[in-house]
């Protein structure tokens, strides 16, 4: 790897060296992760077994090819809120498209 | 994929809408939600943890408790929340550069140091504060000598850690409030030194 120093990192993962989030939808996926948690739906380290998931899935295919096509931090972390969601029955995956589209129409091919 | 799957909307689209269904179904409030986020970016952060550096910095019987149980001893000053049970202070000194790194996820001592800024949930951070510390630190201003041992902590929902840097020389007659203002997050993380003021690093 070249050198790298940490305003560099920074700007190539689209922030500077202090920020937390990248962009308003991840404070808000954040603030819903911790909210559910707070009104008692999950456990913290539920959700955290589930973002572990998604990271270590993301770092293998970057070892083996080099992508990072599994996104950055914030798309693993939605990634596993959807998840944790699901699995603890608070929603459906069918209710969470069916509102998706409902909101913006049918899937575009992705815009990110 | 199956046509269930969310991940086929970009994520701003899927968040709105998981928003809106919890809403719709009674389990979150958007004012609730609008209240994390300002906490997170606005109120929790690295300032609490300079507090306590500075705190351990001015007090050594404090600096003693701080080391011994970082937990009770940040509580004292009124500083607790999310993710700070566990709490260690990992001590610096001139043989010793701690460095920490999460490297499974995003474990980080929130109530200390606020959520962890985006370069440290990176894959190139991750990877690398463990394989080479030494070249990681480097790459980001931190030339240590040969003979400093750099102990790196890998954090975990049983141990989040915040480092105690060595206090930079130069700063006798500062108080503990200008002390702080010396102590960033970089410091307390283990990817700077702190210097005292007019001097770069």
């Amino acid at each position: 790897m070249s050198e790298l120093g940490l305003s560099e990192l920074a700007r190539q993962l689209g922030c500077d060296e202090a920020s937390v989030f990248t962009a308003p939808w991840e404070a808000r996926a954040f603030a819903i992760a911790l909210g559910l948690s707070q009104a008692g739906l999950f456990i913290w380290d539920e959700f955290r077994e589930h973002l572990m998931a998604e990271v270590g899935a993301s770092d293998r295919v970057r070892e083996r090819d080099g992508t990072n096509r599994q996104g950055e931090y914030y798309e693993h972390f939605l990634r596993a809120l959807e998840a944790v969601v699901t699995e603890k029955g608070i929603a459906t995956r069918s209710e969470l498209v069916t509102k998706i589209t409902e909101l913006q129409g049918p899937a575009a091919p992705h815009e990110h | 994929m199956s046509e269930h799957d969310p991940s086929e909307h970009g994520p701003a689209a899927r968040v709105k809408a998981l928003e809106q269904l919890l809403v719709e179904k009674g389990l979150v409030d958007p004012a609730r939600l609008d209240a994390i986020v300002d906490t997170y970016e606005s109120k929790v952060g690295p300032r609490n943890g300079a507090r306590v550096v500075a705190r351990a910095w001015a007090d050594a019987a404090f600096r003693k408790r701080l080391l011994s149980d970082a937990v009770a001893a940040s509580a004292e000053l009124g500083i607790a929340g999310p993710e700070g049970g566990h709490l260690v202070a990992i001590e610096n000194t001139p043989r010793i550069h701690n460095l920490v790194v999460c490297t499974l996820c995003s474990c980080y001592p929130w109530p200390v140091l606020g959520l962890p800024p985006v370069w440290y949930k990176s894959f190139a951070y991750r990877s690398r504060a463990v394989s080479d510390p030494r070249g990681v630190l480097r790459e980001f201003g931190v030339d240590l000598a040969d003979d400093v041992e750099i102990r790196v902590w890998d954090s975990s929902a049983e141990q989040r850690y915040i480092v105690l840097p060595e206090r930079p020389p130069g700063t006798d007659k500062m108080n503990e409030e200008q002390l702080a203002e010396l102590v960033t997050r970089d410091s307390m993380i283990g990817v700077a030194k702190v210097t005292a003021p007019g001097k770069s690093r």
